[in-house]
């Protein structure tokens, strides 16, 4: 008796026929679903880099340079390699000779150093063995000779004739140099009713991620593995690839999980490089790490801006022209810091509706840890000076701060001077709100003695609109897999959740674009072999971009979902529609079918069911040198008002309460947005307050510690209240746009204007410490006392 | 970082680790809580071949009354144990809100009152307020047992009278007159940070005159030390808030802060006028807190 294929099953379709469909315009995006790694972490189920074994590992460790400036007259190895345990050491002679980078227009770094070394912290050589006691003990027995060179750390000294040369190819030691200019500046200034500039310096912060960096290599047939704690696995691929002349198909970077990045772990650091070559030495796997001392020495966080300011306004407070000079401490490397530089002026004109912007900036070498990206990339310094410096013009012309800002915010649909075009900008709705729920115009000038109210405003990309390196690759991809039985799906993106919730907010997206559950999705994510190509994460792009590529695989999947219902019910294609994973007509939601039904019965007759998405950036920007830094899609918009109540005998800054009001655009979870405002504002203060990296006189980092490195803790915490205003972006997949970083950008400015509030006294360089502060008043009392006398 | 190679004693009797002591000289350390030595260790400050732990010597994490003797606290006793202690809380508040703003839980769980005098770092947070209360340390040696006034017991930073054979077995806080006290600190944020000033103060107060004060100042000096001159400017007199403004005054000039990174010592000076004044406000009005 001949049995039919089809009917060799036991399959037994679900039963949905009492399932209730949501009547609200989406299933799963608006909705704090919770975190899809929340389990798995708090519970210290995820792995970390650093947590992973693989069998015969080893691990190792870069020696590093005591010295700020020094040539390198020799290398003795032997003694290291003698110690029991010890399987490699090897110094820039093992390596290649090419020269790295992060910013392609200036590639400085070399694996290890050949020459010369040029902070304290530069790498020298490495060592692996079979632990880490051995591998601290073999650091110690390499000789290293050196002769110390005079060193600068300084931007003005370094940049005097005659100074030491970090690198002798730059002279003055000027790393890049930008003259913008749009407009007529000069013009509106000797048109303008005032004329006013300030002066402001910042500080060396440190991003200080919880999660150390690490990097695990293997090889296995000519391919190279590493596993690594990285912001983007594609840089990181495409620089290996490049550092040992390989194919970048024959690198595969991939993560497990991360803990932060906040923009310092975006580029390649010796790590991978020298445990790349370790590992083919040794033909063993071999963990390479930092402890908390090398990450602030290897550093790249946020530039010391020294800025000058000056802005005219007509009589109504109309902003005319704004001159923004500085000059930026990149220390040793370029790392990031060409596009930091640009980034510090290119942000300026976002907020407000000014025509005549002029920009210059040098970034100068100097023999301090390379400076590069940090939340909000070479927006906050710049900012804070901008904010504090608006207020005093307002003081100047009676004008209240709140109103002077709404005088100036920029409108939808508007271009700034360099040329960035602007879509959705809810600015002057977010100023309106923060004033409404902040009390403003209850408080401020009726506040008690101590007590002061500040307002700033900032703006941020949703994404950076080209690349790092030059290329014509997508910026984001993504491919979903339907599960056979159509019990699930699993999402494959290259985005990557550091912390910020990107696997959660991905796989909601995936799931409302599909019809499907955010229950039953699963996420492979950030691994150059399994997952599509994504540029990674930093300029807050993840949402936008590859939620973007993630939407547009969802619909995909959710099409041919559809067209194979309807060959199924015998319905047209055009009366069906399917969300929360049942598949119904749309003349009678009570005709469906199970979303796993129709995904098995696809699988059954044309095998895998798959989706397919990919997004570019539309062509962005103007044509100046520079243009490219800053272009975005769409930008996010945010003010902040805080209350804070100063100690005037110990200048002790308590920040009672904070209201930020964002426009990000649609919210896909409203919880993991709120939390990404948290703690945007969280390294915001610390930035403000507390934060610093202080050298010794040597240029070497005295608080390379959680102890004395203070970010903020619990306890310095104010009272938030996070708040946003209707918005929808064009440009982005369901309106969405930025968060992660834009609430960092105010914060600043914000402090600062609410101390001068509080006391009458501004800070004219960051941390606003309380000894700082202190001194301020304190000079001030002299001041008056003086003048009475 | 790695912890150097030593070796390791957990002796079980006072005498077994006093012996140990006096057996390796300097070349020995005793560990308690091992907060601080264990990181000293790791940055390669210290050096020692042996560490003698004091962790079965459990008699010494009791804290109690005696009779006619006052408070005995263990050397042992953690900082959550002094910040947790009935004993203490109802007598003297101002010990335990010292313990528990010091560091943080992870290091106050670890900590001891012991280890937090014996390392001598001038910014420590309970000799102060230990010191305004008239505190007694219990010396413990090979030889037998001797007793210092905490006071008497620094003689720079990280350095004390005690001997190489001895461990500090008990901190006493005999019966005084004092109604009140309090330790104020500043530090630069509001956990985990250390003090940039410490000020304790102790008063006996008679209605509005104050019969008898001690001010005892920390991170301003080698060691904690009193302010006498401004004790004396205080005592018998009534307290108005322009005495207290003019003892805060006499107190940072008896001070002799350095500067560091933590703050500059001329900020330092002017926070124990400020803290002196303060902390002198609190313990009268408000007891011991």
């Amino acid at each position: 008796m001949e049995k039919k294929r089809s009917s060799y099953t036991n399959y037994k379709p679900e039963d949905i026929s009492g399932v209730k469909l949501s009547e609200e315009k989406y299933s799963v995006i608006g909705k704090s679903v919770p975190k899809i790694d929340g389990r798995v972490k708090v519970t210290g189920q995820a792995k970390y880099t650093g947590d992973l074994k693989f069998p015969n590992m080893l691990v190792g460790k870069i020696l590093t340079s005591p010295h700020a400036h020094a040539r390198i007259l020799s290398i003795d190895t032997s003694e290291a390699e003698k110690l029991p345990g010890v399987k490699a050491v090897i110094t820039h002679k093992d390596v290649p000779s090419l020269k790295y980078g992060i910013s392609p227009a200036r590639w400085d770094e070399n694996i290890f150093c050949i020459d010369k070394v040029r902070f304290v912290g530069d790498k020298v050589a490495a060592v692996a063995a079979v632990d880490e006691d051995t591998v601290y003990k073999a650091l110690k027995l390499i000789k290293v000779e050196y002769e110390v060179l005079p060193a600068v750390f300084d931007v003005y000294e370094a940049m005097k004739e005659g100074a030491p040369l970090v690198h002798d190819e730059y002279p003055r030691n000027l790393n890049a140099e930008i003259h913008q200019n749009f407009g007529d500046v000069e013009k509106a200034f000797a048109e303008a009713y005032y004329v006013r500039t300030d002066r402001f310096v910042g500080n060396r912060a440190y991003q200080a991620p919880m999660e150390p960096h690490s990097a695990i290599s293997i090889w296995e047939n000519g391919k190279l593995t590493v596993y690594c704690s990285t912001q983007s696995p594609h840089y990181f691929q495409y620089y290996i690839a490049r550092e040992f002349g390989m194919k970048m198909g024959d690198v595969r970077v991939l993560k497990t999980f991360i803990g932060g990045g906040f923009g310092g772990k975006l580029e390649p650091t010796g790590l991978e490089f020298a445990g790349a070559v370790i590992a083919k030495m040794t033909g063993r796997p071999v963990r390479m790490f930092y402890d908390r001392a090398d990450m602030f020495a290897h550093n790249r966080g946020r530039h010391r801006v020294h800025m000058e300011i000056t802005t005219g306004v007509d009589k109504n407070g109309k902003i005319l022209g704004v001159h923004a000079n500085f000059i930026q401490d990149g220390g040793a490397y370029t790392s990031l810091g060409i596009a930091t530089a640009y980034y510090a002026g290119a942000m300026l004109p976002l907020t407000y509706d000014f025509e005549n912007f002029k920009f210059d900036m040098l970034r100068v070498y100097t023999n301090l840890p390379a400076c590069g990206a940090q939340r909000g990339h070479g927006a906050p310094q710049p900012r804070y000076a901008f904010e504090s410096h608006l207020d005093r013009i307002a003081e100047h012309l009676g004008i209240d701060p709140v109103e002077l800002r709404l005088r100036n915010a920029r409108k939808p649909n508007t271009v700034t001077p360099n040329d960035f075009g602007v879509q959705s900008c809810e600015l002057t709705a977010c100023i309106e709100k923060a004033r409404e729920i902040s009390g403003w115009n209850e408080k401020k000038g009726k506040l008690p003695k101590g007590r002061g109210i500040g307002v700033a405003v900032g703006s941020f990309v949703s994404g950076a609109g080209y690349p790092i390196y030059r290329t014509d690759l997508p910026h984001s991809s993504a491919i979903i897999k339907v599960g056979e039985d159509g019990t699930s799906a699993t999402l494959y993106t290259g985005a990557n959740d550091i912390g910020q919730g990107s696997d959660t907010i991905l796989c909601q997206m995936a799931a409302e674009a599909m019809g499907f559950t955010y229950e039953n999705m699963k996420i492979v994510a950030a691994d150059t072999e399994t997952t599509p190509l994504d540029f990674g994460a930093y300029s807050s792009r993840q949402t936008l971009m590859s939620g973007a590529a993630v939407k547009q695989a969802g619909e995909e999947v959710k099409a041919q979902i559809l067209e194979m219902a309807s060959v199924m019910m015998e319905v047209d294609v055009g009366d069906l529609d399917c969300r929360e994973a049942v598949v119904f007509c749309k003349s009678n939601p009570e005709i469906r079918k199970s979303f796993g039904e129709v995904a098995r019965t696809f699988f059954v007759q044309k095998g895998p069911l798959v989706g397919r998405g990919v997004y570019s950036p539309p062509k962005l920007g103007g044509k100046f040198k520079g243009a490219a830094v800053g272009t975005s899609p769409a930008y996010s918009f945010a003010t902040q008002i805080s209350e804070v109540e100063i100690d005037e005998e110990t200048g002790e800054i308590d920040v009672k309460e904070v209201w930020d009001v964002h426009d990000c655009g649609q919210v896909i979870n409203p919880s993991l947005l709120h939390a990404q405002v948290h703690g945007a504002l969280y390294m915001g203060m610390g930035e403000t307050v507390w934060e610093e990296v202080v050298f010794d006189d040597k240029g070497k980092i005295l608080n390379p510690n959680l102890g004395e490195y203070r970010l903020p803790t619990a306890l310095d915490m104010p009272k938030i209240s996070s708040e946003l205003v209707e918005s929808y972006e064009p440009l982005g997949p369901w309106g969405v746009k930025e968060v992660g970083e834009g609430a960092t950008i105010p914060t600043m400015g914000c402090y600062n204007n609410a101390i001068y509030d509080a006391t009458g006294v501004q800070v004219n360089s960051l941390p606003l410490s309380y000894e700082k502060v202190w001194r301020a008043l304190k000079e001030k009392r002299e001041k008056e006392k003086n003048k009475e006398e | 970082m790695y912890l150097p190679d030593f070796e390791y004693y957990a002796p079980s009797s006072l005498p077994e680790a006093c012996g140990l002591l006096a057996q390796f000289g300097a070349r020995a350390k005793v560990i308690a809580g091992g907060t601080d030595a264990l990181p000293k260790m790791k940055q390669e400050l210290m050096a020692p071949e042996a560490l003698v732990s004091l962790k079965n010597l459990s008699q010494l994490t009791n804290i109690f009354y005696e009779q006619e003797k006052g408070i005995i606290i263990g050397s042992r006793a953690t900082h959550n144990d002094l910040a947790n202690s009935p004993v203490l809380q109802e007598k003297y508040l101002s010990i335990c809100e010292a313990a528990h703003h010091m560091a943080n839980n992870q290091v106050r769980n670890r900590g001891t009152v012991g280890g937090n005098i014996i390392n001598a770092v001038p910014s420590a947070d309970l000799p102060p307020i230990l010191i305004a209360l008239g505190a007694i340390v219990k010396l413990v040696g090979t030889g037998g047992e001797r007793t210092v006034p905490l006071e008497e017991f620094f003689s720079g930073p990280g350095k004390t009278v005690i001997k190489q054979d001895e461990i500090l077995t008990e901190i006493i806080l005999p019966d005084q007159p004092f109604t009140g006290s309090t330790y104020m600190k500043f530090g630069l944020r509001r956990s985990g940070a250390l003090a940039v000033v410490g000020v304790a103060a102790a008063v006996v107060m008679d209605g509005d005159i104050c019969k008898d004060a001690r001010i005892v100042l920390g991170a301003v000096a080698p060691v904690p030390i009193r302010a006498k001159k401004a004790e004396e400017l205080l005592k018998g007199k009534s307290v108005t808030d322009g005495l207290l403004e003019e003892v805060g005054v006499c107190a940072a000039g008896e001070s002799k802060p350095i500067s560091d990174i933590r703050g500059s010592a001329e900020y330092r000076r002017d926070m124990v006028r400020v803290f002196t004044k303060r902390a002198l406000k609190k313990a009268i009005q408000e007891g011991h807190c």
